[in-house]
């Protein structure tokens, strides 16, 4: 009889605090990509510029790490049986692209746009002894571009 | 063409987020929790009754032979009489002089087993052992009354109620544990149910094994004093009450006793004197505390 008391507390508690850490990351994220908004992040990997507009290129990264919590974890493994969307682990993945891809940006300040932005997606703990630890991290990886403006590129040849 | 490319021309780009997140599905968790734990309770009481009913089947067609073989999967069977303690041959006497009485028959002999531990209880298990713990010996006050405890449990062997516990219970732990994969919480909530279920399935059981108990009890002795008084000296805490019965596989002691009353009234079966414990056993049946 405790153990299902047991199993209820848990999913009571991983639904609410589940649901609060969500809601309040959302709140974060939305917040934090309107502010940078104007920055391109694209997938492309050439981008027809004139050499001397690039003042520096360089390697970005972000990664974040989210587990999942009781309830989610139950409701997952009820869609093993059944099939269809795991719609309860959807939002963890979004939220872990999107936040690597804010860390990404965040991490380059200044920069004018990012080139060839790819994300990768793994599972942490999933093979742990009893499969009880499970979190997922996205990892974003990108070139941050940094650009002279107008007026700058135009004075830089005639220095020499 | 040239319409057209005026308007790329014109066009600027404004960057702005996505009105709604097209990554996320857009469902209510605690509605998909509903309907998924429907769906799985649903499957859960059509397998089991399915089950129940293959079980029933299958039972009725289970050879001695058969029974023994699986006997052996679980646990070494002794021969009657060998390498049994006092108290065992003192059991082991009460049901063979059933048997010989002809008040009992069943396809195979059997043993009886005394298993430490202080829970007041006595197990049918297959392959014709009765397992009896130490706890219940203790409680015991008169021949009679341990006659109706193994009359008892002859009776499950006689409706072959081990068998159809079994049957039920091994496949339930297999299909929970094939469900529910290594996720334990789910393995855990399948079982929980699937016991409570289990428990008013066999309530039934008791009740017949009970009533069969009485017709060897008065077969044997003439007479079926001691038939309740068993129930009179479980110890409160192990009788559920009427509230906790649904989680106890056995009714409360209350109603057992009535019934064996009643039933006593029926059937026209007379009182007699109990008789006492053997003198040499009763220093062994319960140690000195």
């Amino acid at each position: 009889m405790y153990d299902l008391v047991i199993i209820l507390i848990l999913t009571a508690l991983g639904y609410f605090a589940g649901s609060w850490a969500e809601q309040k990351h959302y709140r974060s994220i939305e917040k934090r990509e309107q502010a940078m908004l104007k920055v391109p992040v694209t997938t492309m990997k050439k981008i027809k510029l004139p050499r001397e507009r690039i003042e520096k290129a360089c390697l970005v990264t972000g990664s974040a790490v989210i587990s999942v919590d009781y309830f989610k974890r139950l409701l997952a493994s009820l869609r093993n049986i059944f099939g269809g969307t795991v719609a309860s682990y959807e939002s963890l993945l979004d939220r872990a692209r999107r936040e690597a891809l804010l860390r990404m940006r965040e991490s380059a300040p200044g920069a004018s746009l990012f080139l060839n932005v790819r994300i990768e997606t793994s599972t942490i703990g999933r093979y742990s002894a009893k499969r009880n630890i499970a979190s997922l991290e996205a990892m974003a990886y990108g070139t941050a571009v940094y650009l002279r403006k107008k007026n700058e590129t135009h004075a830089a040849p005639a220095q020499p | 063409m040239a319409r057209l490319s005026t308007c790329a021309k014109k066009m600027k780009h404004t960057p702005r987020l996505p009105s709604r997140n097209h990554n996320v599905t857009p469902v209510s968790p605690i509605r998909e929790l509903l309907i998924l734990l429907g769906g799985l309770v649903a499957a859960m009481v059509l397998i089991y009754v399915l089950l129940g009913l293959g079980a029933d089947l299958l039972v009725e067609h289970i050879s001695p032979q058969t029974e023994q073989k699986l006997a052996s999967f679980f646990a070494p069977k002794k021969n009657p009489g060998q390498g049994q303690s006092a108290k065992e041959q003192w059991l082991q006497s009460l049901v063979d002089r059933m048997e010989s009485k002809k008040c009992v028959r069943l396809p195979y002999p059997i043993t009886v087993q005394v298993s430490p531990g202080k829970h007041v209880n006595a197990m049918a298990l297959p392959g014709g052992r009765i397992v009896v713990l130490d706890g219940l010996l203790e409680r015991v006050r008169s021949e009679n009354e341990m006659a109706f405890i193994l009359a008892h449990e002859l009776g499950h062997f006689k409706h072959r109620d081990h068998l159809r516990g079994l049957g039920r219970g091994l496949v339930f732990a297999v299909v929970s544990t094939l469900i529910g994969g290594s996720d334990g919480a789910l393995a855990g909530l399948v079982q929980r149910s699937v016991q409570v279920s289990e428990s008013s399935f066999s309530r039934d059981q008791e009740s017949a094994a009970d009533s069969y108990a009485q017709d060897v009890l008065n077969c044997t002795y003439g007479h079926v004093s001691g038939a309740t008084d068993f129930f009179h000296h479980m110890p409160k805490k192990q009788d559920p009450g009427a509230f906790g019965h649904y989680f106890s596989s056995h009714p409360e002691n209350q109603r057992r006793i009535n019934s064996l009353l009643n039933r006593q009234q029926e059937k026209h079966y007379p009182n007699g004197t109990r008789i006492p414990l053997p003198p040499g056993s009763r220093k062994d049946v319960s140690p000195p505390k």
